[in-house]
């Protein structure tokens, strides 16, 4: 269970967390924002992944 | 062309490491009890494996929409990429042990040399599920890659083919015994494959979001850079800041 439990979450929740948040932030400015979207979504995207991967990895920044 | 290398590479990386730390599983097993019933494990988890993909394989690819597909693609590529970077980045970082399937080769076997020994002439069900679950586990994961790999624009021949050829190294470092397994940079490879799903998963989720990727699949190069730009200032800042004595 506990392997199972590793292999969906991973080793800590701010990852599928935050992979959860950037896929509905998505889903909401895909809904309603304008032609924006379709040309710098992506890069919207790419800044919302990095900022999930540098809240993963701030407990190990605090850990001083 | 980029999509299609990428893929065969990234494939062929991830199902690689994969199936090493599978493979330390079942050699584990077979050193510390017998490698008949490690086999028996292996097997029954790749036949279970491979009823759940024909089964549950077309069923998803007819019912969901592609853009759908792309989305629950792009987030389960996310989902693993994001943990492989982020390990990848402790460990280059030195704030976690490299990884290592020779070590959780030695882990096992310790382990399960701690077991009742099997009864001669019976089934070891212990060995046999110990192994099983191992192959299963990491199976899960090769079969998700792939299949998410295989949704690219190039379909799933470079996936396939990158798993492949994943499979027939892997094979040979097994025959070769565990001596290679000592040797791979196993951390700066796992770090590697973070970087490709993740620029996947950013890739194939903008494609589902109705994103015109500037480029086309040439995107997948500047956001591949950006988190291996990013990935690489998080292992200086971390290097850099001094560790709490425990």
């Amino acid at each position: 269970m506990r392997a199972l439990r590793k292999l969906v979450l991973g080793e800590t929740v701010a990852l599928p967390v935050g992979v959860a948040l950037v896929v509905a932030a998505g889903l909401v400015c895909e809904a309603v924002a304008g032609s924006w979207w379709e040309d710098a979504g992506g890069f919207v995207l790419l800044a919302l992944v990095v900022a999930v991967l540098a809240v993963s990895l701030a407990p190990a920044h605090r850990r001083r | 062309m980029t999509a299609f290398v990428l893929t065969l590479v990234g494939a062929a990386l991830a199902v690689g490491l994969e199936l090493l730390e599978a493979l330390a599983i079942v050699l584990a097993v077979g050193s510390a009890r017998r490698p008949r019933d490690a086999v028996w494990g292996a097997v029954g988890a790749v036949v279970l494996l491979a009823i759940v993909v024909i089964v549950v394989g077309p069923f998803v690819l007819a019912r969901l929409p592609l853009d759908a597909l792309h989305v629950v693609i792009g987030t389960a590529l996310l989902l693993f990429g994001l943990e492989w970077l982020r390990k990848g980045v402790l460990r280059l970082a030195g704030r976690r042990s490299p990884s290592n399937s020779f070590q959780e080769y030695l882990e096992e076997r310790e382990a399960l040399e701690g077991m009742a020994p099997p009864e001669p002439g019976r089934p070891d069900w212990p060995a046999r599920v110990v192994a099983g679950k191992g192959v299963l586990l990491e199976g899960v994961e090769v079969v998700l890659i792939v299949a998410a790999l295989g949704a690219g624009p190039d379909g799933l021949a470079p996936a396939v083919a990158g798993a492949a050829v994943a499979v027939l190294l892997v094979i040979g470092i097994g025959v070769a015994l565990h001596r290679p397994l000592m040797r791979l940079p196993e951390s700066h490879l796992k770090f590697a494959v973070g970087i490709v799903l993740s620029s996947f998963g950013v890739f194939f989720l903008g494609e589902g979001l109705s994103v015109e990727w500037p480029g086309g699949d040439a995107a997948l190069l500047y956001v591949a850079a950006t988190l291996l730009a990013v990935s690489w200032g998080q292992v200086f800042a971390l290097v850099r800041e001094p560790v709490a004595a425990a």
